[in-house]
């Protein structure tokens, strides 16, 4: 009651002008709290560029590959002996048919190019070619069994050696011990290159492409991986959005508050927080052991990646419809609404910003996780062919992306790690995308009240 | 309008539409309202007055259940809507809130248009069978509220645009629109100024002709400018109901002077 007793003692009046030793301690404070502020910002920045520039720099290259462009021969003796273009007989020649035809192409190229090299047998062509040429130039032979007997331009695919070399990974010091490639190999693949022969272009197959085995880095792609990626989404999105919304309006606008509904909410966060390859492991014995679901398919990876992603969209489906004003409800109860209406009419779409945020972040947490799907099987080479069919996507044995890099990373050769990394840049360039689709979802529901 | 103008407005009807007896309210432990006898008259406004805390707002939930969205919340007595117990089992709360409609404390629109909040009510209930209908009903609400004129060209316009005393009216006019027979009120002008105020209170005076309203209000002046019949509520006990002009003039209980001459309160 300082106003009432004004006889009591004030404190003696100091100019405004002079600034006390406490204020002074005060501002400082804050100025430091302000600057460690400022310098945490700056740190999470710098290892934020650091770590993008790194990726990019390693990665960037995989979306180049060497190509050579050479007409090739396809001789009607070796390839259809009776003649008669009949594709169930194109079928027995196989790939060792194939490679020779490529070398003495690439070989006739190299001499109709007035190149010197003390190469000059078609065999010596074979490193610089990748052995999955012969197999590709035959799918579009069996495609096409016209094309038999005459001689076509075909844009065939650097081994993975000549490859790093023009990308400079492969240094002219380090082959005398490789066996894969000579020094006169490369000799001859600066000459190819100044001639136009070999040429770089853009890696189409490492984006829609299926990976391939160790010694064929150059025509390892991710984009089987994407496919298995995009159907466990599929199967998440389905299965924890419906669930997760459903299991949160139950537990947050009509359960009875008591120790079994607190139990489950104290559940449910812990849920969020156990690791991921415990998910992993109850998906294997659960899913495949007992179930008896396929093995290394994306249905029971999303099986998996549901169960992991249900307490991030539950919890952040309570939060949003607990933000809610009560005053919206009353107001819907008020008219004489029934629970049900009030919340699916009002509370709801007032909630929809964040219940959408919250699962796209669960997505993309599930778009990114790898290690549970080591346990089910959904690493490794494995798939490489299209599904047969929507259906069959979910079934039939795939990879994922992370899974897909991982496995990269892991192997020796060192043409797998642009690999790896090209396959951290397409992921990060997914997760962007689902932000971006949550920042838009998020402008678009957000109404004020 | 004249603070002292109550005498000129007689109760004109003598019918009950609510009755309450022997009303208790527990929160937990807390006893909110204990034994309140009541009988709320029809086409009349009824004012509940008292100190804050004094269980008014309670009370007032209890006449259309809302307090049953409080989990702790716990009613005994008995409360009858034209002779018929609301707090039966048989009784749905959703038919009693058609019927018993409510206007909030803080103008509550819900984030759609001005029709669509005014049309809600008649939709969920069925009340129209066709579009033209349906706006029939929203338009009548809106001119009962006396928002019609401002608001008709921006139908469409969100309701939450409005300010706070439009806002009000079209609370007002969505709980009219699925044509109630009582309209509950909790501190219906608490968050409008004077001009607005004033429009809200010549608006429940021209509802009484349709409705029996019920108004909680902290302002002494507002029950003695709307109402006909006061109840005066303190620490949960009804102290006195009576016609206004008594309680204003001539209170039996000494707490209900103490309270509208400002010594408690």
């Amino acid at each position: 009651m300082s106003d009432a007793s004004p006889n009591t003692a004030r404190p003696v009046s100091r100019s405004l002008h002079h600034v006390d030793a406490r204020t002074k301690r005060r501002n400082a404070a804050e100025t430091r709290f302000k600057a460690l502020g400022i310098g945490a910002i700056a740190v999470g920045i710098t290892f934020l560029v650091i770590l993008l520039s790194t990726i990019f720099m390693n990665g960037a290259s995989a979306f180049e590959q060497s190509f050579l462009r050479v007409p090739v021969h396809l001789d009607a003796a070796k390839l259809d002996k009776k003649g008669n273009r009949d594709p169930a007989d194109l079928k027995k020649a196989t790939t060792f048919t194939y490679a020779p035809l490529i070398q003495q192409g690439l070989l006739d190229a190299v001499q109709k190019a007035g190149i010197e090299t003390p190469l000059t047998k078609s065999g010596d062509m074979k490193n610089l070619i990748s052995s999955s040429a012969a197999a590709q130039l035959r799918d579009r032979v069996l495609a096409n069994p016209d094309l038999v007997g005459q001689t076509v331009t075909a844009e065939i695919l650097a081994s993975s050696r000549v490859d790093g070399y023009l990308k400079g990974r492969v240094k002219r010091d380090q082959v005398a011990q490789d066996k894969n490639i000579s020094v006169e190999q490369l000799d001859l693949a600066d000459a190819l290159l100044k001639a136009g022969i070999l040429h770089k272009s853009f890696n189409w197959d490492f984006i829609f492409g299926a990976d391939a085995s160790d010694s064929r880095a150059e025509q390892a792609g991710i984009g089987i991986a994407m496919l298995g990626s995009f159907y466990m989404m599929l199967v998440v999105l389905v299965l924890s959005l419906p669930i997760g919304v459903a299991a949160s309006i139950y537990l947050e606008e009509f359960a009875p508050k008591n120790r079994f509904t607190d139990l489950i909410e104290v559940n449910i966060s812990n849920l969020a927080a156990v690791p991921s390859i415990v998910f992993g492991i109850l998906g294997l014995a659960i899913f495949i052991q007992f179930a008896h679901l396929p093995q290394s398919a994306p249905l029971v990876g999303g099986l998996v990646l549901t169960l992991m992603t249900l307490p991030t969209i539950i919890i952040s489906t309570r939060a949003a419809l607990k933000a809610v004003p009560p005053s919206i409800r009353d107001a819907a109860l008020g008219v004489g609404a029934s629970k049900m209406q009030a919340v699916f009419h009002h509370v709801l779409p007032l909630a929809m910003p964040g219940i959408l945020t919250g699962t796209i972040i669960g997505l993309a947490q599930a778009l990114g996780e790898t290690a549970p799907l080591l346990l089910i099987g959904m690493v490794g080479f494995i798939a490489t062919n299209t599904p047969d069919g929507f259906w069959d996507g979910f079934v039939s044995p795939n990879s994922a992306m992370p899974a897909q890099i991982y496995e990269w990373a892991k192997r020796a050769d060192p043409a797998f790690y642009e690999r790896a990394w090209g396959g951290i840049i397409i992921l990060l360039v997914f997760l962007l995308g689902m932000n971006i689709i949550a920042v838009v979802l998020r402008r678009k529901f957000e109404r004020r009240w | 309008m004249n603070d002292m103008s109550f005498t000129e407005r007689a109760v004109a009807n003598t019918e009950t539409k609510i009755t309450a007896r022997g009303v208790q309210v527990y929160y937990g432990e807390n006893h909110a309202i204990k034994d309140v006898d009541v009988d709320i008259l029809d086409k009349t406004v009824t004012a509940f007055i008292g100190p804050s805390g004094c269980g008014k707002s309670t009370f007032l939930r209890c006449l259309n259940r809302m307090n049953d969205t409080i989990d702790i919340a716990r009613i005994e007595g008995e409360i009858l809507l034209d002779g018929e117990d609301i707090y039966d089992k048989r009784v749905d709360p959703v038919q009693l809130r058609a019927k018993v409609g409510m206007v909030f404390q803080k103008p509550n629109p819900f984030p759609k248009s001005i029709y669509d909040n005014v049309a809600y009510g008649p939709k969920i209930h069925g009340l129209t069978r066709s579009r033209a209908e349906l706006e029939e009903v929203v338009e009548s609400a809106l001119r009962k509220a006396a928002l019609w004129n401002e608001v008709k060209d921006r139908l469409h316009a969100p309701g939450t645009g409005l300010s706070g005393g439009q806002q009000q009216r079209l609370c007002i006019a969505r709980a009219i629109a699925t044509s109630p027979e009582v309209l509950l009120m909790d501190e219906p002008c608490s968050a409008l100024d004077p001009i607005a105020t004033a429009q809200v209170e010549e608006l429940i005076d021209e509802l009484r002709a349709n409705f029996s309203v019920v108004i909680v209000t902290h302002s002494m002046q507002q029950a003695a400018r709307v109402s006909q019949k006061t109840a005066f509520f303190h620490l949960g006990h009804l102290v006195e109901y009576d016609d206004t002009d008594k309680i204003f003039t001539n209170p039996s209980d000494p707490r209900t002077e103490s309270y509208i001459t400002g010594r408690i309160g």
